[in-house]
Protein backbone atom coordinates (compact mmCIF):
# COMPACT_ATOMS: atom_id res chain seq x y z
CA UNK A 1 0.00 0.00 0.00
CA UNK A 2 1.08 3.35 -0.94
CA UNK A 3 -0.09 6.66 0.09
CA UNK A 4 0.64 10.31 -0.21
CA UNK A 5 -1.55 12.38 2.47
CA UNK A 6 -1.71 15.89 0.99
CA UNK A 7 2.04 15.92 -0.41
CA UNK A 8 3.92 19.34 -1.92
CA UNK A 9 6.98 19.28 -3.22
CA UNK A 10 8.98 22.80 -3.91
CA UNK A 11 11.90 23.20 -5.42
CA UNK A 12 14.50 26.21 -5.21
CA UNK A 13 12.95 29.44 -7.08
CA UNK A 14 9.81 28.27 -5.23
CA UNK A 15 8.78 26.11 -8.38
CA UNK A 16 5.92 23.97 -7.54
CA UNK A 17 6.85 20.11 -8.67
CA UNK A 18 3.67 18.48 -6.90
CA UNK A 19 0.83 20.36 -4.80
CA UNK A 20 -1.32 18.63 -2.25
CA UNK A 21 -1.82 15.31 -3.45
CA UNK A 22 -3.73 12.78 -1.83
CA UNK A 23 -3.53 9.41 -3.31
CA UNK A 24 -4.22 6.21 -2.06
CA UNK A 25 -2.62 2.81 -4.00
CA UNK A 26 -3.52 -0.53 -2.99
CA UNK A 27 -1.05 -3.59 -3.54
CA UNK A 28 -1.35 -4.63 -6.81
CA UNK A 29 -2.72 -2.65 -9.03
CA UNK A 30 -1.20 -1.13 -12.16
CA UNK A 31 -1.50 2.73 -11.81
CA UNK A 32 -1.04 4.86 -14.66
CA UNK A 33 0.53 8.17 -14.22
CA UNK A 34 -0.75 10.67 -16.88
CA UNK A 35 0.21 14.18 -18.30
CA UNK A 36 2.35 16.23 -19.96
CA UNK A 37 6.19 16.60 -19.51
CA UNK A 38 6.95 18.38 -16.39
CA UNK A 39 3.43 17.73 -14.58
CA UNK A 40 5.37 15.92 -11.69
CA UNK A 41 4.67 12.24 -12.71
CA UNK A 42 8.48 11.34 -11.77
CA UNK A 43 8.99 13.85 -8.31
CA UNK A 44 6.14 11.71 -7.25
CA UNK A 45 7.83 8.38 -8.12
CA UNK A 46 10.67 9.47 -6.93
CA UNK A 47 9.14 10.18 -3.60
CA UNK A 48 8.17 6.58 -3.33
CA UNK A 49 11.58 5.33 -4.05
CA UNK A 50 12.99 7.95 -1.45
CA UNK A 51 15.08 9.80 -3.96
CA UNK A 52 12.99 12.84 -3.16
CA UNK A 53 11.66 13.85 -0.31
CA UNK A 54 8.09 16.10 0.49
CA UNK A 55 8.35 19.66 1.29
CA UNK A 56 5.16 19.00 3.38
CA UNK A 57 2.46 15.98 3.76
CA UNK A 58 3.13 12.24 4.22
CA UNK A 59 4.34 9.29 1.99
CA UNK A 60 3.66 6.16 3.56
CA UNK A 61 5.83 3.23 1.82
CA UNK A 62 3.91 -0.30 2.87
CA UNK A 63 3.20 1.35 6.56
CA UNK A 64 6.93 3.26 6.47
CA UNK A 65 6.77 6.99 6.29
CA UNK A 66 9.17 7.96 4.36
CA UNK A 67 10.12 11.27 5.59
CA UNK A 68 10.75 9.40 9.37
CA UNK A 69 12.78 7.01 7.91
CA UNK A 70 16.25 6.87 8.85
CA UNK A 71 19.35 7.46 6.16
CA UNK A 72 20.90 3.89 6.53
CA UNK A 73 17.21 2.07 6.19
CA UNK A 74 16.48 3.63 2.78
CA UNK A 75 18.75 0.94 1.10
CA UNK A 76 16.23 -1.86 2.73
CA UNK A 77 13.71 -0.03 1.71
CA UNK A 78 14.79 0.48 -2.21
CA UNK A 79 15.44 -3.77 -2.04
CA UNK A 80 11.63 -4.14 -1.81
CA UNK A 81 10.93 -1.84 -5.20
CA UNK A 82 11.97 -2.46 -8.57
CA UNK A 83 12.98 1.14 -10.18
CA UNK A 84 12.68 1.50 -14.09
CA UNK A 85 13.79 4.59 -14.91
CA UNK A 86 13.71 6.50 -18.37
CA UNK A 87 17.53 6.35 -19.06
CA UNK A 88 17.32 2.85 -17.99
CA UNK A 89 20.60 3.74 -16.10
CA UNK A 90 22.43 0.26 -17.53
CA UNK A 91 26.33 -0.41 -16.29
CA UNK A 92 27.50 -0.07 -19.64
CA UNK A 93 31.10 -1.59 -18.98
CA UNK A 94 29.25 -4.65 -17.70
CA UNK A 95 27.58 -7.52 -19.32
CA UNK A 96 23.36 -7.44 -19.13
CA UNK A 97 23.67 -10.45 -17.27
CA UNK A 98 25.96 -8.37 -14.54
CA UNK A 99 23.77 -5.65 -14.66
CA UNK A 100 20.45 -7.62 -13.73
CA UNK A 101 22.47 -9.46 -11.08
CA UNK A 102 23.28 -6.30 -9.68
CA UNK A 103 20.20 -6.08 -7.19
CA UNK A 104 20.86 -9.35 -5.65
CA UNK A 105 24.66 -8.51 -4.95
CA UNK A 106 23.90 -5.52 -3.28
CA UNK A 107 21.74 -7.48 -0.80
CA UNK A 108 24.90 -10.10 0.13
CA UNK A 109 22.90 -12.94 -2.23
CA UNK A 110 25.30 -16.01 -3.70
CA UNK A 111 26.49 -14.78 -6.87
CA UNK A 112 25.46 -18.65 -7.91
CA UNK A 113 21.60 -18.08 -6.50
CA UNK A 114 21.86 -14.30 -8.49
CA UNK A 115 23.07 -15.52 -11.54
CA UNK A 116 20.20 -18.26 -12.02
CA UNK A 117 17.61 -16.00 -10.53
CA UNK A 118 19.14 -12.91 -13.08
CA UNK A 119 18.70 -15.67 -16.16
CA UNK A 120 15.19 -16.46 -15.11
CA UNK A 121 14.38 -12.52 -15.11
CA UNK A 122 16.10 -12.65 -18.40
CA UNK A 123 14.24 -15.70 -19.90
CA UNK A 124 11.03 -13.01 -18.71
CA UNK A 125 11.81 -10.29 -20.89
CA UNK A 126 12.98 -12.53 -23.47
CA UNK A 127 16.83 -11.55 -23.57
CA UNK A 128 18.48 -14.48 -22.35
CA UNK A 129 20.21 -14.96 -25.50
CA UNK A 130 21.59 -11.79 -25.29
CA UNK A 131 22.96 -12.50 -21.10
CA UNK A 132 26.69 -11.94 -22.17
CA UNK A 133 25.96 -9.37 -24.24
CA UNK A 134 27.09 -5.17 -23.28
CA UNK A 135 23.94 -2.58 -22.63
CA UNK A 136 25.33 -0.13 -25.31
CA UNK A 137 25.41 -3.43 -28.30
CA UNK A 138 21.26 -3.59 -27.83
CA UNK A 139 18.26 -1.46 -29.51
CA UNK A 140 16.71 0.83 -27.13
CA UNK A 141 14.06 -1.30 -26.37
CA UNK A 142 16.16 -4.23 -25.39
CA UNK A 143 17.92 -1.89 -23.35
CA UNK A 144 14.22 -1.51 -21.75
CA UNK A 145 13.77 -4.83 -20.84
CA UNK A 146 17.20 -5.19 -19.71
CA UNK A 147 16.12 -2.78 -16.98
CA UNK A 148 12.63 -4.23 -15.84
CA UNK A 149 14.23 -7.21 -15.69
CA UNK A 150 16.84 -5.90 -13.08
CA UNK A 151 13.65 -4.16 -11.95
CA UNK A 152 12.25 -7.43 -11.01
CA UNK A 153 14.68 -9.86 -10.51
CA UNK A 154 14.84 -9.08 -6.69
CA UNK A 155 10.94 -10.32 -6.57
CA UNK A 156 9.97 -6.41 -5.40
CA UNK A 157 6.56 -5.61 -3.94
CA UNK A 158 6.61 -2.65 -6.00
CA UNK A 159 7.65 -1.65 -9.24
CA UNK A 160 8.07 2.29 -10.32
CA UNK A 161 8.54 2.98 -13.78
CA UNK A 162 9.24 6.40 -15.15
CA UNK A 163 8.50 6.64 -18.76
CA UNK A 164 9.15 3.23 -19.54
CA UNK A 165 8.25 3.34 -23.57
CA UNK A 166 9.37 6.82 -24.01
CA UNK A 167 11.98 6.87 -27.05
CA UNK A 168 10.80 3.44 -28.34
CA UNK A 169 8.46 2.23 -31.54
CA UNK A 170 4.93 1.10 -31.03
CA UNK A 171 6.08 -2.47 -30.75
CA UNK A 172 8.92 -2.12 -28.09
CA UNK A 173 6.64 -0.27 -25.94
CA UNK A 174 4.17 -2.92 -26.41
CA UNK A 175 6.33 -5.81 -25.12
CA UNK A 176 7.68 -3.70 -22.24
CA UNK A 177 3.87 -3.07 -21.11
CA UNK A 178 3.22 -6.93 -21.43
CA UNK A 179 5.93 -7.28 -19.11
CA UNK A 180 4.92 -5.21 -16.91
CA UNK A 181 1.30 -6.33 -16.50
CA UNK A 182 2.33 -9.66 -16.02
CA UNK A 183 3.96 -8.88 -13.07
CA UNK A 184 1.12 -6.72 -12.14
CA UNK A 185 -0.97 -10.20 -12.54
CA UNK A 186 0.96 -11.49 -9.92
CA UNK A 187 0.40 -9.18 -7.24
CA UNK A 188 2.67 -6.51 -7.63
CA UNK A 189 2.12 -3.09 -7.83
CA UNK A 190 3.14 -1.04 -10.68
CA UNK A 191 3.00 2.72 -10.89
CA UNK A 192 3.68 3.49 -14.53
CA UNK A 193 4.56 7.65 -15.60
CA UNK A 194 3.92 8.14 -19.22
CA UNK A 195 3.05 11.21 -21.23
CA UNK A 196 1.81 9.13 -24.20
CA UNK A 197 -1.81 8.25 -23.83
CA UNK A 198 -2.15 5.05 -26.03
CA UNK A 199 -1.12 2.90 -23.80
CA UNK A 200 -3.92 4.37 -20.84
CA UNK A 201 -6.50 1.67 -21.72
CA UNK A 202 -4.23 -1.10 -20.24
CA UNK A 203 -4.12 0.55 -16.71
CA UNK A 204 -6.44 -0.35 -13.59
CA UNK A 205 -6.40 3.48 -12.75
CA UNK A 206 -4.99 6.36 -14.93
CA UNK A 207 -4.20 9.59 -12.52
CA UNK A 208 -3.90 12.57 -14.38
CA UNK A 209 -1.34 15.14 -13.63
CA UNK A 210 -0.73 18.69 -14.49
CA UNK A 211 1.32 21.10 -12.70
CA UNK A 212 1.73 19.35 -10.03
CA UNK A 213 -1.92 18.68 -8.94
CA UNK A 214 -4.37 15.59 -10.15
CA UNK A 215 -6.51 17.16 -12.19
CA UNK A 216 -8.10 13.94 -12.80
CA UNK A 217 -8.67 10.24 -12.40
CA UNK A 218 -10.12 7.30 -13.94
CA UNK A 219 -10.78 4.05 -13.24
CA UNK A 220 -10.69 0.77 -15.50
CA UNK A 221 -14.13 0.64 -16.11
CA UNK A 222 -14.17 4.06 -17.02
CA UNK A 223 -11.47 3.96 -19.75
CA UNK A 224 -12.77 0.85 -21.05
CA UNK A 225 -15.95 2.80 -21.70
CA UNK B 1 29.13 -14.43 7.97
CA UNK B 2 28.81 -15.59 4.91
CA UNK B 3 27.24 -12.18 2.99
CA UNK B 4 30.18 -10.53 5.43
CA UNK B 5 32.32 -12.59 3.28
CA UNK B 6 30.52 -12.28 -0.09
CA UNK B 7 30.66 -8.89 0.36
CA UNK B 8 33.77 -8.00 0.88
CA UNK B 9 35.11 -10.75 -1.97
CA UNK B 10 33.04 -8.61 -4.06
CA UNK B 11 34.22 -5.41 -3.21
CA UNK B 12 38.31 -6.67 -3.55
CA UNK B 13 36.70 -7.91 -7.38
CA UNK B 14 35.43 -4.23 -7.73
CA UNK B 15 38.38 -2.91 -6.42
CA UNK B 16 40.80 -4.96 -8.88
CA UNK B 17 37.75 -4.04 -11.88
CA UNK B 18 38.59 -0.32 -11.23
CA UNK B 19 42.20 -1.37 -10.90
CA UNK B 20 41.92 -3.19 -14.57
CA UNK B 21 40.01 -0.08 -15.81
CA UNK B 22 42.79 2.70 -15.17
CA UNK B 23 45.94 0.37 -14.63
CA UNK B 24 48.27 3.67 -15.88
CA UNK B 25 47.04 6.09 -13.10
CA UNK B 26 47.09 3.40 -10.30
CA UNK B 27 50.54 2.54 -11.23
CA UNK B 28 51.86 6.20 -11.53
CA UNK B 29 50.21 6.58 -8.04
CA UNK B 30 51.62 3.56 -6.33
CA UNK B 31 55.64 5.15 -7.78
CA UNK B 32 54.71 8.48 -6.14
CA UNK B 33 53.61 7.15 -2.88
CA UNK B 34 56.71 4.38 -3.62
CA UNK B 35 58.73 7.24 -3.55
CA UNK B 36 57.70 9.02 -0.44
CA UNK B 37 57.97 5.95 1.67
CA UNK B 38 61.45 5.49 0.00
CA UNK B 39 63.07 7.45 2.53
CA UNK B 40 61.86 6.89 5.80
CA UNK B 41 62.45 3.36 5.07
CA UNK B 42 66.04 3.91 4.07
CA UNK B 43 66.22 5.69 7.02
CA UNK B 44 64.96 3.29 9.33
CA UNK B 45 67.47 0.58 7.39
CA UNK B 46 70.12 2.98 8.25
CA UNK B 47 69.04 2.80 11.66
CA UNK B 48 68.67 -0.72 12.25
CA UNK B 49 71.75 -1.33 11.09
CA UNK B 50 73.77 1.27 13.33
CA UNK B 51 71.69 0.30 16.63
CA UNK B 52 73.45 -3.14 17.04
CA UNK B 53 77.01 -1.36 16.97
CA UNK B 54 76.14 1.38 19.28
CA UNK B 55 74.51 -1.38 21.69
CA UNK B 56 77.06 -3.24 21.47
CA UNK B 57 79.47 -0.94 22.64
CA UNK B 58 78.68 0.21 26.25
CA UNK B 59 76.95 3.44 27.17
CA UNK B 60 77.86 2.59 30.55
CA UNK B 61 80.52 5.43 32.10
CA UNK B 62 84.15 3.62 31.77
CA UNK B 63 86.93 5.41 33.82
CA UNK B 64 90.84 4.83 32.92
CA UNK B 65 92.77 5.56 36.01
CA UNK B 66 96.66 5.87 34.80
CA UNK B 67 99.05 5.21 37.51
CA UNK B 68 102.00 7.83 37.29
CA UNK B 69 104.88 6.29 35.67
CA UNK B 70 107.32 6.11 38.29
CA UNK B 71 104.95 4.65 41.34
CA UNK B 72 106.00 1.84 42.47
CA UNK B 73 103.68 -1.58 41.92
CA UNK B 74 102.95 -1.91 45.65
CA UNK B 75 101.81 1.81 45.36
CA UNK B 76 100.13 1.47 42.11
CA UNK B 77 97.98 -2.29 43.74
CA UNK B 78 97.61 0.08 46.85
CA UNK B 79 95.40 3.23 45.20
CA UNK B 80 92.58 0.65 44.70
CA UNK B 81 91.90 0.91 48.51
CA UNK B 82 91.34 5.25 48.37
CA UNK B 83 89.38 4.60 44.74
CA UNK B 84 87.22 2.29 46.87
CA UNK B 85 86.20 4.54 49.69
CA UNK B 86 85.70 7.57 47.08
CA UNK B 87 82.85 5.61 45.72
CA UNK B 88 81.73 4.26 48.64
CA UNK B 89 81.96 8.05 50.14
CA UNK B 90 79.91 8.82 46.95
CA UNK B 91 77.69 6.08 47.12
CA UNK B 92 78.43 4.73 43.71
CA UNK B 93 78.44 1.05 42.41
CA UNK B 94 81.22 0.28 39.69
CA UNK B 95 83.84 -2.65 39.37
CA UNK B 96 87.44 -1.63 39.79
CA UNK B 97 90.03 -3.60 37.57
CA UNK B 98 93.48 -3.66 37.70
CA UNK B 99 95.84 -4.08 34.72
CA UNK B 100 99.31 -4.09 35.16
CA UNK B 101 101.32 -2.21 32.84
CA UNK B 102 103.20 -5.54 31.31
CA UNK B 103 99.95 -7.01 30.63
CA UNK B 104 98.68 -3.86 28.86
CA UNK B 105 102.03 -4.31 26.32
CA UNK B 106 101.18 -7.66 25.56
CA UNK B 107 97.30 -7.22 24.68
CA UNK B 108 98.52 -4.22 22.60
CA UNK B 109 101.42 -6.45 21.06
CA UNK B 110 98.19 -8.92 20.02
CA UNK B 111 95.69 -6.95 18.51
CA UNK B 112 97.58 -4.05 17.81
CA UNK B 113 99.11 -2.60 14.51
CA UNK B 114 101.09 -1.05 16.20
CA UNK B 115 103.25 -4.02 17.66
CA UNK B 116 106.47 -3.13 15.15
CA UNK B 117 106.51 -0.05 16.46
CA UNK B 118 106.36 -0.56 20.03
CA UNK B 119 108.94 -3.36 19.31
CA UNK B 120 111.34 -0.37 18.49
CA UNK B 121 110.72 1.42 21.54
CA UNK B 122 112.75 -1.00 23.54
CA UNK B 123 111.13 -0.80 26.98
CA UNK B 124 107.46 -0.71 27.96
CA UNK B 125 105.96 2.62 27.89
CA UNK B 126 102.71 2.30 29.77
CA UNK B 127 101.99 2.98 33.10
CA UNK B 128 99.66 0.38 35.30
CA UNK B 129 96.32 1.41 35.03
CA UNK B 130 92.79 0.89 36.43
CA UNK B 131 89.28 0.92 34.71
CA UNK B 132 86.35 1.47 36.66
CA UNK B 133 83.18 0.52 35.07
CA UNK B 134 80.39 2.10 36.84
CA UNK B 135 76.45 0.77 36.41
CA UNK B 136 75.67 5.22 37.10
CA UNK B 137 75.20 7.10 34.63
CA UNK B 138 74.62 10.58 36.53
CA UNK B 139 76.96 13.19 34.49
CA UNK B 140 76.75 15.29 37.41
CA UNK B 141 78.15 12.42 40.30
CA UNK B 142 80.73 11.14 37.12
CA UNK B 143 82.32 14.62 36.98
CA UNK B 144 82.77 15.02 40.25
CA UNK B 145 84.06 11.47 41.06
CA UNK B 146 86.95 12.15 38.42
CA UNK B 147 87.98 15.52 39.64
CA UNK B 148 88.64 13.38 42.86
CA UNK B 149 89.84 10.67 41.33
CA UNK B 150 92.68 13.15 39.73
CA UNK B 151 93.38 14.44 43.54
CA UNK B 152 94.88 11.22 44.48
CA UNK B 153 97.98 10.72 45.22
CA UNK B 154 100.37 8.64 42.22
CA UNK B 155 97.12 9.27 39.40
CA UNK B 156 98.51 10.59 36.52
CA UNK B 157 96.06 10.58 34.23
CA UNK B 158 92.38 10.05 34.71
CA UNK B 159 90.03 9.40 31.21
CA UNK B 160 86.37 8.85 30.84
CA UNK B 161 86.15 6.37 27.48
CA UNK B 162 82.37 6.49 27.16
CA UNK B 163 81.88 10.13 25.88
CA UNK B 164 82.19 9.59 22.59
CA UNK B 165 79.54 6.50 22.83
CA UNK B 166 77.50 8.71 24.23
CA UNK B 167 77.67 11.19 21.55
CA UNK B 168 76.78 8.12 19.14
CA UNK B 169 74.00 7.08 20.98
CA UNK B 170 72.78 10.93 21.41
CA UNK B 171 73.53 10.99 17.29
CA UNK B 172 71.51 8.06 16.84
CA UNK B 173 68.85 9.49 18.71
CA UNK B 174 68.59 12.96 17.37
CA UNK B 175 68.47 11.11 13.48
CA UNK B 176 65.67 8.68 15.30
CA UNK B 177 63.77 12.30 15.83
CA UNK B 178 64.60 13.28 12.64
CA UNK B 179 63.28 9.81 11.19
CA UNK B 180 60.05 10.23 13.17
CA UNK B 181 58.98 13.96 12.22
CA UNK B 182 59.87 12.98 8.20
CA UNK B 183 58.07 9.64 8.37
CA UNK B 184 55.07 11.63 9.88
CA UNK B 185 55.47 14.19 6.97
CA UNK B 186 55.29 12.06 3.84
CA UNK B 187 52.88 10.02 5.78
CA UNK B 188 50.46 13.01 5.33
CA UNK B 189 52.10 13.37 1.68
CA UNK B 190 50.73 9.53 0.89
CA UNK B 191 47.56 10.12 2.51
CA UNK B 192 47.37 12.99 0.63
CA UNK B 193 48.40 10.87 -2.59
CA UNK B 194 45.67 8.26 -1.97
CA UNK B 195 42.98 10.64 -1.29
CA UNK B 196 43.71 12.42 -4.61
CA UNK B 197 43.76 9.50 -6.26
CA UNK B 198 40.42 8.11 -4.96
CA UNK B 199 38.49 11.07 -5.25
CA UNK B 200 39.54 11.15 -9.14
CA UNK B 201 37.86 7.16 -8.93
CA UNK B 202 35.08 8.30 -6.86
CA UNK B 203 34.11 10.90 -9.58
CA UNK B 204 34.92 8.52 -12.44
CA UNK B 205 32.37 5.84 -11.00
CA UNK B 206 29.86 8.26 -9.55
CA UNK B 207 26.98 6.62 -12.44
CA UNK B 208 27.98 3.06 -10.94
CA UNK B 209 27.56 4.58 -7.67
CA UNK B 210 23.99 6.31 -8.29
CA UNK B 211 22.89 3.14 -9.50
CA UNK B 212 23.95 0.97 -6.90
CA UNK B 213 22.18 3.49 -4.38
CA UNK B 214 19.09 3.14 -6.21
CA UNK B 215 19.02 -0.38 -6.30
CA UNK B 216 19.81 -0.71 -2.69
CA UNK B 217 23.20 -0.76 -2.24
CA UNK B 218 24.26 0.47 1.29
CA UNK B 219 26.88 2.92 1.96
CA UNK B 220 29.29 0.23 3.04
CA UNK B 221 28.85 -1.86 0.15
CA UNK B 222 29.15 1.37 -1.70
CA UNK B 223 32.45 2.36 -0.22
CA UNK B 224 34.15 -0.69 0.43
CA UNK B 225 36.02 -0.87 -3.08
CA UNK B 226 37.64 2.26 -2.49
CA UNK B 227 38.80 1.00 0.72
CA UNK B 228 40.32 -1.82 -0.84
CA UNK B 229 41.76 0.44 -3.85
CA UNK B 230 43.51 2.45 -1.48
CA UNK B 231 45.01 0.01 0.89
CA UNK B 232 46.04 -1.97 -2.55
CA UNK B 233 47.63 1.17 -3.60
CA UNK B 234 49.39 1.52 -0.59
CA UNK B 235 50.56 -2.46 0.31
CA UNK B 236 52.24 -2.27 -3.51
CA UNK B 237 53.51 1.20 -2.69
CA UNK B 238 55.56 -0.20 0.59
CA UNK B 239 56.60 -3.20 -1.52
CA UNK B 240 57.93 -1.33 -4.15
CA UNK B 241 59.96 0.72 -1.43
CA UNK B 242 61.26 -1.87 0.21
CA UNK B 243 62.47 -3.54 -2.55
CA UNK B 244 64.47 -0.69 -3.63
CA UNK B 245 66.00 0.13 -0.96
CA UNK B 246 67.22 -3.48 -0.85
CA UNK B 247 68.08 -3.27 -4.03
CA UNK B 248 69.82 0.06 -3.42
CA UNK B 249 72.30 -1.65 -0.76
CA UNK B 250 74.24 -4.05 -2.68
CA UNK B 251 75.90 -1.11 -4.65
CA UNK B 252 75.98 0.91 -1.95
CA UNK B 253 77.38 -2.03 0.14
CA UNK B 254 80.81 -2.05 -2.35
CA UNK B 255 81.47 1.34 -1.45
CA UNK B 256 80.82 0.75 2.50
CA UNK B 257 83.22 -2.40 2.45
CA UNK B 258 85.97 -0.14 0.80
CA UNK B 259 85.46 2.08 3.80
CA UNK B 260 84.90 -0.47 6.75
CA UNK B 261 88.06 -2.66 5.52
CA UNK B 262 90.49 0.90 6.36
CA UNK B 263 88.89 0.37 10.09
CA UNK B 264 89.26 -3.42 10.01
CA UNK B 265 85.55 -4.03 10.07
CA UNK B 266 83.31 -5.83 8.31
CA UNK B 267 80.48 -3.50 8.38
CA UNK B 268 77.72 -3.75 6.06
CA UNK B 269 74.01 -2.42 5.10
CA UNK B 270 71.52 -5.53 5.35
CA UNK B 271 67.71 -4.90 4.17
CA UNK B 272 65.21 -4.98 6.97
CA UNK B 273 63.95 -7.65 8.01
CA UNK B 274 60.87 -9.86 7.54
CA UNK B 275 59.07 -8.48 11.26
CA UNK B 276 60.03 -4.98 10.51
CA UNK B 277 59.09 -5.05 6.63
CA UNK B 278 55.97 -6.52 7.63
CA UNK B 279 55.25 -4.05 10.37
CA UNK B 280 56.09 -1.36 7.41
CA UNK B 281 54.25 -3.07 4.83
CA UNK B 282 51.12 -3.16 7.42
CA UNK B 283 51.55 0.62 7.86
CA UNK B 284 51.71 1.73 4.54
CA UNK B 285 48.64 -0.09 3.34
CA UNK B 286 46.82 1.62 6.50
CA UNK B 287 47.98 4.87 5.27
CA UNK B 288 46.41 4.20 1.80
CA UNK B 289 43.60 3.34 3.68
CA UNK B 290 43.19 5.95 5.51
CA UNK B 291 43.82 8.15 2.64
CA UNK B 292 40.68 6.32 0.97
CA UNK B 293 37.93 6.33 3.79
CA UNK B 294 38.41 10.02 4.67
CA UNK B 295 38.17 10.87 0.66
CA UNK B 296 35.41 8.24 0.32
CA UNK B 297 33.54 9.64 3.61
CA UNK B 298 34.67 13.37 1.71
CA UNK B 299 32.88 12.33 -1.66
CA UNK B 300 29.78 10.31 -1.05
CA UNK B 301 29.12 12.58 1.53
CA UNK B 302 28.90 15.07 -0.94
CA UNK B 303 27.01 13.19 -3.27
CA UNK B 304 24.26 11.79 -1.07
Amino acid sequence: MIEFDNVSKLYAGDACALRNISLTIPDGELIFLAGPSGAGKSTLLKMIAGIEKPTSGRVMVNGQDMSKLQAGSLPYLRRKLGLILQDQKLLNDRSILSNVMLPLIVTGAAPQEAESRAHVALEKVGLLEKANALPLTLSGGEQQRVAIARAIVNRPKIILADEPTAFLDRDNANKVLSALKAFQSAGVTCLISSHDEQFLDQASRVIYLSNGQIVDAWNASHIAA
Amino acid sequence: MTIWFREHLFALKSAFTHLRAGTGNFLFNVLVVAIALALPIAGLTLIENIRPISSQLSIEPEISIFVSPDTTRESATALSVPIKRLLKDDGISGKLTFTPKEKALASMQDSSSLAEVLSTLGGNPLPDAYVLSLSNNDATQLDSLVEQLKSLQDVDVVQVDSAWVKRLAALVQIFQMGLLFMAITLGVVVIVVVFNATRLQVISHQAEISVTRLLGATNSFIHRPYYYTGALLGLLAGVLALGAIAASLQPLNKAIAEFAKLYASEFRLTPLGFLPSLALLAFSMLLGLCGAYLSVRRQLARAS
